[in-house]
C-alpha cells in the first residue's frame, strides 16, 4: 500500500443487551423463538401506547459505560430518530442523540507489543428494529427483534490499521462478555459492526466511507485494508472519495457500493416527549460500579505477575468459566493451577461435554489438589489417575488417594538407592551440576522420577538428590 | 403578490400524502401551505440555547420498569392490523434491491 497515505478507521458497534424484556416494552427478549411471538402493543406502536424504560437495560448500559472509562451522563433523555421504513412500525426509533449515557471513554489495546488507547466517543442506548427477510419481490417481517435493547458504542477515529481494528473489536467483545452485558454473537446479530475508513496524506482526515454490518471481527480488519487500498487507488487516479455506504463481500474480499449518502439526510431528531428525564443518582452509579466483574485486563495482569505464560493467560481469559474458577484462589500456585485447568481438566470437560460448575470439583478441593502437587506430596501421574474421581465424587484429594490405595513412595532407603543409581549412570550431569549448571539438577530429577515410574515423592527425591550431590 | 409554494412542491406533498388534488385545490394549498410554513419558521427565531431542553411538561423523572415479562399479544391479533401476512410473518413489498 502507498506509504504516503495515513489510514484512519473507526467502528460503530451495536450490541444487544442480555435482558429478559425489551427496551421500552415488557415483551420478551429471547433470540431464536418462533417469528412474531415476542410482541406486544407497544412493539407495534398501536395508538395510545406509551414506552416504559427497562431498568436492567439501563444497568447494563451503565456497566458497559463504566467499564470503558466513560463519563456518565447523570441526567439523560431519549430522542426520536425519524425515518419511514417497514422495519420500524412507529416511524421512528427511540435512541439517545443528545445525551448518551456514557461519553469520552477509551479502551486499551495491544498490537505488536505496543499498548494504545482507542477513544470511545460515546455509548448510547436505543432499540433494535425488526428483522426482515427478503425473497423475490417481497419482504417478510419478524417483530421479535423489534424493541430489543441495544447499546451503540462509537469509537473515535483512532484506529490506524487492520490489526488495531481487530484488537479493538476483540477487546470490546471480551469485555462485554465478561460483564455479561451482551452475548456478542456476530453470527446471530447480537453484535453488529460498521467500519468507517478514510485515507489522507495530511493531518486533515479524508472523506470517510461506512461499511455496514461486517460479518466477523477478522472481516472488519480486512475492510480496513481493502477499503483503504480502494480509496488510495481512486485518489491516485485523480478521483474523489464520496461519502457513501458500502458492504463487504467476503467471497471477493472487496467492499461494494450500497448507496451514496444523500445530502441533508435528515432524521429530524427531537426529544422523545413520552419519556421524562432519566436521572442516575450517585449511589446507584457507585452500586453498579462496585458490582462490575473483574475485567479481563486486570485478570491478565495478575496471571502474568504470577508467572503464567501469556499464551496460557489468554487461554484462561477466553474461557471465562476457568478464569472465574480462579477468582478467590489467587494465593495458590497459579502456574500449576492454570496448567491443570487448561490441560487435563479442560480435556475432561471437553470429553464429557460438561461445564466446570456442573462437576464436583469445588474451589476447596482444587486448592488442596494444587497444594499437594506443589509440595510434591502427589505427582502428576497420581493426579491423572484420580482426575475422574475428583470431578465426579465429593471426596477430597486425600480421601481419593487413600481409598484407591495410591501412595507416593516416601521410603527414604529405597529412594536413596534410586538416587545413587541414577547419579552413577549420569556422571556427566553430576559434573555439570558441580560446574553450576542448574539444568543438570532438573535432568537428574527427571531420570529418578522416570526410574520410579512417577511414584516417588518428588519433594523428598529433590531433598535427597541435593544431599547426595553435595556429598560428591 | 401573495407568497406561495411552487405547484410542483404542492404536487410532491400531495403525492407523499397519497391524496389527489384538483387544479383549484393545488392553487389554494400553494398559498395556505406557505402561510403555515412561515408560521413554523418563526420557531427558529427563538433563542433558547442556554435553557434546559423541555422534554415533557411534567416535572417528575422517569420511573424505571422492572425487567419482567408481563404482557404479549398473539400474532392473530396482529394479523387483523396488517394488510398482508404470510405464515407468522408480516408481508410487505420488497424493501431492498441489490
Amino acid at each position: 500500500m502507498n506509504k504516503e497515505y495515513q489510514v484512519t478507521a473507526g467502528a460503530e458497534v451495536h450490541c444487544e443487551l442480555k435482558s429478559n424484556t425489551k427496551m421500552f416494552s415488557d415483551s420478551n427478549n429471547h433470540y431464536g423463538t418462533f417469528a412474531n411471538t415476542n410482541i406486544n402493543e407497544i412493539d407495534f406502536a398501536y395508538p395510545g401506547v406509551l414506552p416504559t424504560v427497562n431498568s436492567y437495560a439501563v444497568e447494563l448500559a451503565l456497566k458497559a459505560s463504566l467499564a470503558f472509562h466513560c463519563k456518565i451522563n447523570k441526567k439523560m433523555h431519549f430522542d426520536r430518530k425519524n425515518y419511514f421504513y417497514p422495519d420500524l412500525p412507529k416511524g421512528y426509533q427511540i435512541t439517545q442523540a443528545r445525551s448518551p449515557i456514557g461519553v469520552d471513554g477509551y479502551l486499551e489495546i495491544e498490537v505488536d507489543g505496543i499498548t494504545k488507547k482507542i477513544g470511545i466517543h460515546d455509548i448510547h442506548m436505543e432499540e433494535d428494529t425488526c428483522k426482515s427477510t427478503h425473497y423475490k419481490d417481497k419482504s417478510f417481517l419478524d417483530f421479535n427483534r423489534n424493541g430489543v435493547p441495544l447499546i451503540e458504542i462509537v469509537s473515535e477515529p483512532d484506529i490506524k490499521s487492520d490489526k488495531e481494528m481487530i484488537a479493538y473489536l476483540e477487546k470490546l467483545r471480551e469485555t462485554l462478555l465478561y460483564l455479561n452485558v451482551s452475548d456478542c454473537k456476530i453470527e446471530e446479530g447480537s453484535m453488529r459492526c460498521d467500519v468507517n475508513v478514510s485515507v489522507s496524506k495530511t493531518e486533515i482526515l479524508g472523506t470517510r466511507t461506512e461499511t455496514k454490518n461486517v460479518g466477523s471481527i477478522s472481516s472488519a480488519g480486512m475492510v480496513v485494508m481493502v477499503e483503504a487500498k480502494r480509496q488510495i487507488e481512486e485518489l491516485e487516479r485523480g478521483n474523489q472519495i464520496r461519502e457513501e455506504t458500502r458492504r463487504y463481500d467476503e467471497k471477493t474480499n472487496e467492499t461494494v457500493l450500497m448507496r451514496v449518502k444523500e445530502v441533508g439526510n435528515d432524521y429530524r431528531y427531537f426529544p422523545e416527549p413520552d419519556i421524562p428525564f432519566l436521572v442516575l443518582e450517585d449511589d446507584y452509579i457507585e452500586k453498579v460500579k462496585s458490582s462490575l466483574e473483574i475485567l479481563p485486563d486486570e485478570r491478565r495482569k495478575l496471571y502474568l505477575e504470577k508467572g503464567i505464560s501469556l499464551v496460557n493467560a489468554n487461554k484462561l481469559i477466553q474461557n471465562k468459566q476457568l478464569s472465574d474458577f480462579l477468582l478467590g484462589l489467587e494465593d495458590i500456585d497459579l502456574v500449576i493451577a492454570s496448567n491443570l485447568l487448561l490441560g487435563d481438566i479442560s480435556a475432561y470437560l471437553n470429553k464429557t461435554e460438561k461445564g466446570l460448575t456442573s462437576t464436583k470439583l469445588t474451589k476447596d478441593k482444587f486448592k488442596e489438589l494444587v497444594s499437594k502437587l506443589s509440595s510434591g506430596e502427589i505427582t502428576n501421574k497420581v493426579f491423572k489417575e484420580i482426575l475422574n474421581d475428583l470431578m465426579e465424587t465429593d471426596s477430597s484429594t486425600l480421601e481419593i488417594i487413600s481409598s484407591r490405595g495410591i501412595q507416593t513412595i516416601s521410603d527414604t532407603s529405597y529412594l536413596t538407592e534410586l538416587v545413587d543409581k541414577v547419579l552413577k549412570e549420569n556422571e556427566a550431569s553430576v559434573l555439570d551440576y558441580k560446574a553450576g549448571k542448574d539444568r543438570a539438577l532438573k535432568y537428574l530429577m527427571g531420570q529418578i522420577m522416570k526410574e520410579s515410574k512417577g511414584s516417588a515423592n518428588p519433594s523428598l527425591v529433590n531433598q535427597l538428590l541435593v544431599e547426595e550431590l553435595t556429598k560428591r | 403578490m401573495e407568497e406561495k409554494l411552487e405547484l410542483y412542491e404542492v404536487e410532491h406533498v400531495a403525492d407523499l400524502a397519497r391524496i389527489e388534488l384538483t387544479e383549484e385545490e393545488k392553487e389554494q394549498y400553494a398559498i395556505n401551505l406557505k402561510k403555515l410554513l412561515n408560521e413554523v419558521e418563526k420557531i427558529s427565531e427563538i433563542k433558547n440555547y442556554d435553557e434546559e431542553l423541555l422534554i415533557t411538561p411534567v416535572e417528575h423523572t422517569v420511573s424505571l420498569r422492572e425487567d419482567k415479562n408481563e404482557s404479549g399479544i398473539s400474532f392473530d391479533k396482529v394479523k387483523k392490523n396488517a394488510p398482508r401476512t404470510s405464515g407468522n410473518f408480516v408481508e410487505v413489498p420488497v424493501m431492498i434491491h441489490e
